[in-house]
């Protein structure tokens, strides 16, 4: 296997199985800080476990992990922070872990965002997936579970997949640690700007809404001209909610 | 930090929003959905042939099924509770005999030979290490079966489809079908069943599955329930059927359990928690073969470790507590005594005695250590024969002489039935109430969750007392 | 020498029991009485007064009395003081509202409604109940406080049961229609608004599951009943039921609905595509079943049913989901 990046990564440096060092809960002085996000039961604590060799319990049951988990690894002598956000299927509930997750990707301002999807279901899990999308530049997918879509006959082309979405796209089966050097390699790319993303954003809006959203995010960019996520806030803020407003007050996510 | 003006954004997003109506959130969704459909037409090729799915669909069709569903759920968490308790006998009795019988004198023979003085001694050793020593010797053993075999099945995939079954039952209580495995929880521990209502995403069924946990008889109560019944009930009939008939009244007192959890769930959904949000949804994930050892592990540190630090922390200060009030004198009396002098009528009413009444008290961190609480203020207040002084707690190998025990100190077969109730209806031990109040971050809840079941308990055992010495 | 009798006990026992009972029954106990006189003052009479008379033009003092509960000298007081301050005013007997007691009244409905909306949008209280907490509610909102709701539920248009919100400046865009026992035979119309007053009527209505926003077909009108389809079921309402429920008519054109069915009807084995979700179906529930893939377009079909018969389990977008009957009728569907 191999990564599928924007920059046609045929020709990129292979994963160095020497320069990872697994440092569990030992989090401080790093380089980077990395979110891990997707949908309950797509094997997420198993792909941060394997990244950071600590043994988070990764319960079959959908929204297990409700606090969120920390670790660390280090790669080619840089390290890395990664945060094992709460299991949800969409960002714009008002639940507890959908708010834990929310709010980390949106002011905990991660380096990026690896994106943890079951890819035997991935239109359900693309839901997420496009919404963080909006939110953050930088993302990449972890196309996990491989193993259960190949039994189940399903076949991905994550080639176009990475150029439809505009990040890279790993296939993992992070529970025999299949591709988790690809997931590193393509971390450390992405953190060390080698590989640069071009999301893509949601375009099937009715062309009223889609409008309204222009007009608010154009206002919003007026007050914050280095905000790369405005439509998002606009999104969020034609949704009411109360909290982006505060955060739109006194700048927080800047 | 600088304060932007924001009130033309304000004004913008509520003008917009009055543009485009409340039909927001469905357009912004049904578009992400439409481009998702797009993007796997274009990138995912399905082969329609059944591939692996099958497999899960046939185990799926047999355990939702009408004729085996219930009879294969009933077995499994059945089997569950009969290894833990059955299990959990040789290895406690080693672990008591290790730390209470070997470890506790070699720690007071070592600190009569360094000099302590006898309270230090006493209020160390007698107090703290016995109460510790005790929660662990009961405790440990139980969750380090149970614990594992839940997340057994939890990782297969198997609980959510026991959820499926049991939704209509909880939902008639308004409750969440979910709340049928955070009640199984329970039975394990409470603490960690009020931990595991994190599952049910659905604020109003999570605080009545959270507030009614403690209707689950936990570990820390079955080794009560079975001792009371074999010395009391089981004596009531004839010897042949008398380990059948306490085995009766032990599962009865269970099922009463279950069947307070979903009175009590009823009456919160209808009244005070009528105005939380309430929604359903239930995902039930495909099959997977767990990792046997690996979840034998991270059930093992995940749960029963951190459950068990908890019950340490707790109980640590009710041993130091328990050795105080029965060794500090106010006047000729300990503190212990005029406590329970001061308890005993309200606990006579219950059909309970002040002895009771206080080792519950002393007992609010840890269920396990109420039976030696008992036997030791029983001995000190009658002057029986037996125990190891003031403030030490025990218990005897023998049921025979602990029955003795407890009838020199006045109990009957009333006392006894009036026990086993209270011991299921009082309120949750400090561990869980903590958990609770980490869980939902409110003090309301958390102190309705601990009044609730304790005044069920004091009505329940009133009405039972008086009603039975009018019948007799 | 000792008091104590277990048959004294239990008599104490029943006896303070049966105190609480009296202090706390539901409804006429005293707790809920003394809350009902503390709020029985002369600003909420004047508001209800207001209410009434922006409904009913040109009533008489009587009918203020049969209408509203409230003791007569608090109402005579009440009317006397609007006439004061020019609320109201008083032809022929006959009391109606002023421009004040109009923009007053219609402030009142403002809150109400916004209550009524802020309740089914963000609380769990059932719809029965909508109604009569607004009741108390909008008296005790602050003109500031209105518009804080307002804000918070992204100015809606209309409250939970169709009405429309009347705007801070006071406008307020009445839908015409026509009572649903009205419509003709073999036509079709469109639910806008069901009436929660009376409240027998109203829970009537809500046994029978009829959504608002839904489709019918009216195929029978009789003087005894009224037989209408509406979601792919059958509906028979006698015509007083059948009053509370107000429709538009629609041009055949308009009909987008004709083989729309609820997904709670849907059989095992069949496929189907999902119309959308009823306006019914509210707030955290409504995000939940969209987040969960219930959208328009997508492919739904049962995969398991349980042993108790609900919930059943729907494959959408390639995983289970279970559902509850009360949310799975307010799923719409059409039949691939």
């Amino acid at each position: 296997m191999k990564t599928a990046t924007k920059s046609a990564c045929d020709t990129c440096v292979h994963y160095d199985v020497e320069g990872v060092k697994r440092l569990g809960v030992d989090t401080t002085n790093v380089d980077f800080v990395i979110a891990l996000a997707g949908n309950p039961n797509t094997g997420k604590s198993t792909v941060f476990n394997a990244l950071t060799g600590l043994r988070q319990h990764t319960g079959n049951w959908p929204g297990k992990t409700v606090t969120r988990a920390e670790g660390a690894f280090e790669y080619q002598h840089q390290k890395y922070k990664l945060i094992d956000l709460p299991g949800t299927y969409s960002l714009m509930s008002r639940s507890e872990d959908e708010e834990v997750a929310r709010n980390f990707i949106l002011f905990g301002k991660p380096t990026l965002t690896v994106i943890v999807v079951d890819a035997s279901r991935l239109e359900r899990n693309l839901n997420l997936v496009l919404q963080i999308l909006e939110i953050s530049s930088n993302a990449i997918l972890c196309l996990n579970l491989m193993d259960e879509a190949k039994k189940n006959k399903i076949t991905i082309d994550y080639r176009s997949l990475s150029r439809e979405l505009g990040i890279p796209v790993v296939p993992t089966i992070a529970r025999s640690k299949e591709g988790i050097p690809e997931l590193i390699t393509a971390i450390s790319d992405l953190a060390n700007g080698k590989i640069i993303c071009k999301p893509h954003k949601i375009k099937s809006i009715p062309k009223h809404v889609e409008e309204a959203v222009q007009k608010l995010s154009a206002a919003i960019k007026k007050e914050y001209p280095n905000v790369s996520n405005s439509r998002w806030l606009a999104f969020r803020v034609l949704e009411g909610d109360t909290h982006i407003l505060e955060a739109l007050k006194t700048g927080a996510f800047i | 930090m600088e304060t932007k003006n924001i009130d033309k954004i304000i004004e913008l997003s509520n003008e917009l929003r009055w543009q485009i109506g409340d039909d927001f959130h469905d357009n912004l969704t049904e578009a992400i959905y439409a481009d998702a459909s797009k993007i796997v037409e274009k990138t995912v090729v399905k082969d329609n042939k059944k591939g692996a799915f099958y497999l899960n669909a046939k185990i799926d069709q047999i355990v939702t099924s009408k004729i085996w569903g219930f009879p294969i759920m009933l077995l499994l968490l059945g089997l569950v509770l009969w290894l833990t308790i059955v299990g959990a006998n040789y290895p406690s009795s080693m672990l008591a005999s290790l730390l209470l019988d070997t470890i506790h004198p070699f720690l007071k023979e070592g600190a009569s030979f360094l000099g302590f003085p006898w309270w230090l001694s006493g209020f160390l050793i007698d107090g703290v290490y016995l109460a510790v020593a005790w929660v662990i010797a009961v405790m440990l053993p139980p969750m380090a079966i149970f614990f594992p075999l839940f997340t057994l099945l939890e990782d297969f995939g198997y609980l959510p489809r026991v959820a499926f079954n049991m939704d209509a039952l909880f939902k008639k209580s308004g409750a969440h079908g979910k709340q049928a495995l955070t009640m199984s929880m329970g039975f394990g521990c409470n603490a960690a069943g009020v931990v595991a209502t994190r599952i049910i995403d659905s604020p109003r069924e999570r605080l009545i599955a959270i507030i009614t946990n403690n209707f689950s008889l936990c570990n820390g109560r079955w080794p009560t329930q079975i001792l009371l019944a074999t010395i009391f009930i089981g004596a009531v009939v004839p010897s042949s059927y008398s380990s059948f008939v306490s085995l009766a009244a032990v599962v009865g007192i269970a099922v009463l359990g279950i069947f307070f959890m979903f009175f009590f769930s009823w009456a919160l959904s209808k009244t005070v928690l009528k105005g939380e949000v309430s929604t359903f949804n239930l995902e039930l994930p495909p099959y997977r073969t767990p990792l046997f050892w690996k979840t034998i592990y991270t059930s093992l540190i995940d749960r029963t470790l951190i459950v068990l630090w908890r019950a340490i922390v707790f109980a640590a200060p009710a041993g130091a507590v328990i050795w105080l009030i029965s060794n500090v004198f106010i006047g000729d009396q300990s503190i212990a005594v005029h406590l329970i002098h001061s308890l005993d009528g309200f606990g006579f009413l219950l059909g309970l005695n002040g002895v009771i009444l206080l080792a519950y008290i002393v007992a609010i961190p840890a269920n396990e250590i109420v039976i030696p609480s008992i036997l030791m203020l029983t001995v000190m207040v009658t002057g029986a024969v037996g125990g190891a002084g003031a403030g030490v707690m025990f218990e005897l190998d023998s049921v025979t002489a602990t029955g003795d025990i407890l009838r020199s100190g006045g109990w009957t077969l009333l006392t006894a039935v009036n026990v086993m109730l209270f011991s299921l209806l009082h309120n949750p031990c400090s561990t869980t109430i903590y958990t609770i109040y980490k869980e939902t971050k409110s003090t309301k809840w958390t102190v309705v969750a601990t009044i609730l079941p304790i005044v069920a308990g004091f009505i329940i055992t009133f009405l039972v007392a008086q009603i039975w010495r009018i019948m007799s | 020498m000792n008091p104590y009798n277990p048959i004294i006990a239990l008599l104490v026992f029943f006896g303070v029991v049966l105190v609480l009972f009296l202090i706390f029954k539901p409804k006429n106990g005293l707790f809920f009485k003394y809350q009902k006189v503390r709020k029985e003052n002369e600003k909420t009479a004047i508001e209800d007064i207001l209410k009434l008379l922006y409904h009913d033009a040109n009533i008489s003092k009587s009918t203020i009395f049969n209408e509203l509960d409230f003791s007569q000298n608090l109402l005579l007081e009440s009317i006397e003081t609007m006439m004061d301050s020019g609320l109201i005013k008083k032809e022929k007997e006959l009391f109606s509202l002023t421009k004040d007691g109009h923009e007053y009244a219609l402030r009142i409905i403002r809150a109400h409604r916004l209550w009524e909306k802020y309740l089914s949008e963000k609380t769990g209280f059932h719809k029965e109940e909508w109604h009569k907490r607004a009741e108390l509610k909008e008296h005790e909102l602050s003109g500031e406080e209105v518009d804080d709701l307002s804000t918070l539920l992204g100015n809606p248009r209309y409250d939970p049961h169709g009405d429309p919100i009347p705007t801070k400046a006071g406008k307020i865009h009445e839908k015409k229609g026509i009572l649903l026992s009205d419509l003709p035979v073999f036509n079709f119309g469109k639910i806008i608004h069901i009436e929660d007053e009376p409240i027998a009527v109203y829970k009537q209505i809500l046994e029978k599951n009829i959504h608002l926003d839904s489709q019918v077909y009216m195929k029978e009108t009789s003087k005894n009943r009224l037989v209408f389809e509406s979601e792919g079921e059958q509906f028979i309402l006698s015509p007083i039921v059948a009053n509370n429920i107000t429709v538009i008519s629609l041009d055949k054109a308009d009909v987008v609905e004709k083989d729309t069915m609820r997904l709670s009807n849907l059989e095992s084995n069949q496929k189907a595509i999902i119309i959308g979700i009823s306006k019914e179906c509210r707030g955290e529930n409504r995000r939940r079943l969209l987040d969960l893939g219930f959208v328009k377009g997508a492919t739904v079909s049962i995969d398991l049913l349980n042993p108790l018969g609900d919930p059943k389990a729907f494959l959408i977008k390639g995983t289970a989901i279970a559902l509850r009957k009360d949310q799975a009728v307010k799923i719409l569907i059409t039949k691939r």
